[in-house]
């Protein structure tokens, strides 16, 4: 694991300088349709990217493939078009998964992801659009598909994405009063202490704002009260 | 109109400091919200919702809010189920989940592939051994590594056992909820056969852990297939024995008839999965959609019931376990002898007898333990499997290390539960102990 031409490892003490250095997409790849033993047919959607590309044009950015699965990268700005035509014309009607990636380099820091079966033609479809960090918004595909709702709740929770036009902007699973998006790359393992404030440890405690001191280096709170030491009875 | 509630009578004091925002906001969105009844009117007549004002009249003081949970035994969980009553209906209902959230996703990022493998046991931890399965199948389809044909059986059989596994506390526990408590004991005397079973295989009886990327820990013991054989020749009685109890019991079936009905293309919409979808008519299971380990090998029937109520998913969940005896006696009759995990010191880990007694395998482990498996760098894939509670899958990105870069996890109950908000809508305040039952969710796979 400890590769010693790791950049990440000749600076540790200078968290600004974050390196970028990581491109999925940018890498070439050995093609393993035929190779993957768990490959299955239903990913395989050549006739939907080809209809995709008839009716969006520049939309559809990029095709690719792994294990036999195709993703379809669309720009951003057209996704609702894309899914209603997929949903109408090409009965894609089940929607399964949406989810956010953080890629954690320079440009087009962020994915969202779509994971759309059709029930009637056994197919499964990935769309993927990219999103700048400077610019986290992504138009909500809640209209088209009801399912996504909560999925991207999830996403905005733990990747700070605006989904514009979503009907209810929550947070899923965190509490609104915490401040942080938990998935991105900068986000410690451990929390941000004093982030998330939970229940007192004793009956008549203070708030816990760090489940995790020992690991911070502060004083844990301790959850009971230790007894009275009698002082003078310690003859010895 | 109804109002926050302050808990009358009740002085918490400054014990609900923390979180203050958080209800405001709940409690925000339910008063905003529009029920689902009213959207489907919306969309039917000229499309423009009604207006949701403060000021709407209720001289007969008839509404209320209600907290159902997350303390609330009939939740299954910790899962909290804010509601608007008008009378004994539920007019709105707003879910408020995350009660459970251990962030696993990003635990993930920190483990390698294998160290995750004990996190999966927790999520839907009614049915441990069908999340292994999923887990080491993802990552098999992420590196390409290839399974032995035995370890495919063993697998197959011990997350169907699994599935019947979570369907029997499925069934007892709805018992309980429509109030017969016995009923909770027969299927728990099940439970503990299958758990006796998981002992004898894995070594452990909830939390098993027993799959291994590339394969299987160990071989089923010969006193396991026992059991196993055993278990299938008494199961079904048992389950005409609850038949006979419940399918014309008139409590039953009018407690559970017509009570949280989605027709196909509500079910559709809604996204809901699993038994709650085919309870509705439409026929997807994964094991048939895209089968996985070796179901397109084996003899068995998908039930599909139309009526998409809670007797319906009765009915279906009942089924579904009757074709799981079916699926393990045709393992156990096509079973054949041969490894159970690959050979490739890259894909898995060794045996003991070569960590013990061999140089090479001492190392391997150690290297398995510490590195593990490699998929390429900027790979990524989604494999599902069909869990109990639906289609339980996994996308993983890769960055080329030993570590997944991204975890994403497609969990069914997380899925069924935001349908939930939508069927308590228009049903009786005590009819939610049932739908909630029915729909099967379990709050650790939820809150991932």
């Amino acid at each position: 694991m400890s590769n010693p031409d790791d950049p990440r490892a000749s600076e540790p003490n200078d968290p600004e300088e974050l390196r970028f250095e990581y491109t999925p997409s940018d890498e070439p790849r050995p093609e393993q349709e035929t190779e993957n033993p768990h490959a299955k047919d239903t990913t395989r959607v050549p006739e939907v990217i080809d209809a995709l590309r008839t009716e969006f044009g520049e939309a559809v950015l990029n095709v690719e493939r792994y294990a036999n699965e195709d993703t379809v990268y669309v720009e951003k700005q057209r996704i609702q078009e894309i899914c209603r035509f997929l949903k109408e014309e090409q009965d894609f009607t089940y929607f399964v998964d949406l989810g956010g990636i953080d890629r954690f380099t320079d440009e087009d820091r962020f994915e969202v992801f779509y994971n759309i079966v059709s029930v009637e033609r056994q197919k499964r479809i990935r769309l993927k659009v990219r999103v700048d960090e400077d610019d986290m918004r992504v138009p909500s595909v809640t209209d088209i598909y009801r399912a996504a709702n909560w999925n991207e709740r999830e996403a905005y929770d733990m990747f700070g994405f605006e989904f514009v036009d979503h009907p209810d902007p929550r947070r899923m699973y965190m509490p609104e009063d915490f401040e942080y998006h938990p998935l991105r790359k900068e986000f410690p393992q451990l929390g941000v202490p004093g982030s998330l404030p939970l229940p007192p440890q004793t009956p008549d405690g203070e708030l816990t704002m760090d489940p995790f001191a020992a690991a911070h280096g502060s004083q844990p709170v301790k959850s009971y009260d230790e007894p009275a030491v009698d002082q003078d009875s310690d003859s010895e | 109109m109804a109002e926050k509630p302050d808990f009358p009578g009740l002085d918490f004091g400054d014990r609900f400091r923390f979180w203050p925002k958080h209800n405001e906001k709940i409690y925000e969105r339910l008063e905003s919200k529009h029920a689902w009844l009213e959207e489907k009117q919306a969309a039917q007549g000229d499309g423009d919702l009604p207006v949701t004002e403060k000021a709407e009249m209720d001289p007969l003081e008839n509404e209320m809010i209600l907290n159902i949970g997350p303390q609330h035994p009939a939740t299954h969980g910790v899962l909290r189920c804010v509601v608007k009553l008008d009378g004994e209906t539920v007019e709105k209902s707003v879910l408020d989940i995350g009660y459970l959230h251990r962030g696993i996703e990003k635990l993930a990022e920190h483990k390698t592939y294998q160290e995750f493998m004990p996190y999966t046991d927790r999520m839907d931890y009614l049915a441990p051994y069908s999340n292994n399965v999923a887990w080491c199948l993802a990552v098999e389809k992420l590196a390409g590594i290839e399974v032995p044909e035995r370890a495919q059986w063993i697998r197959m059989i011990m997350s169907e056992l699994a599935r019947i596994s979570s369907h029997c506390l499925w069934l007892g526990v709805g018992m309980m909820d429509a109030g017969a408590v016995s009923g909770f004991l027969w299927t728990f005397q099940q439970r503990e056969e299958i758990y006796a079973i998981m002992d004898e295989v894995a070594g452990a009886r909830f939390t098993v852990s027993h799959s291994r990327i590339g394969g299987v820990a160990n071989d089923l013991s010969a006193r396991a297939i026992e059991m196993i054989e055993d278990f299938m020749d008494s199961f079904l009685d048992e389950v005409d024995g609850w038949e006979t109890l419940l399918n014309r019991n008139r409590i039953w079936v009018e407690r559970n008839k017509d009570v949280g009905r989605i027709t196909k293309e509500e079910a559709l919409e809604l996204g809901v999965t699993g038994p709650n979808l085919r309870g509705s008519g439409v026929p997807y299971d994964v094991r048939r959609f895209e089968p996985y380990l070796k179901y397109d090998e084996v003899d068995f029937t998908i039930p599909v019931r139309e009526e998409g109520d809670c007797l319906a998913r009765y009915f279906l969940r009942l089924d579904e376990m009757k074709q799981s005896v079916r699926i393990i006696n045709q393992c156990l009759d096509r079973m054949t002898e041969g490894p159970i995990r690959s050979d490739d010191a890259k894909e898995a880990y060794p045996s003991k007898e070569e960590v013990y007694y061999s140089m090479e395998g001492m190392i391997h482990d150690f290297m398995y333990t510490d590195v593990g498996t490699v998929p390429p760098k900027g790979a990524h894939s989604y494999h599902a499997i069909e869990g109990p509670k639906g289609e339980l899958g996994f996308y993983l990105t890769s960055d080329g290390t030993g570590r997944p870069w991204r975890v994403r996890i497609n969990s069914p109950s997380f899925t069924n539960l935001q349908a939930m908000e939508y069927i308590m809508e228009g049903s009786l305040v005590a009819d939610t102990v049932i739908i909630i039952g029915s729909l099967d969710p379990v709050m650790g796979e939820a809150d991932k």
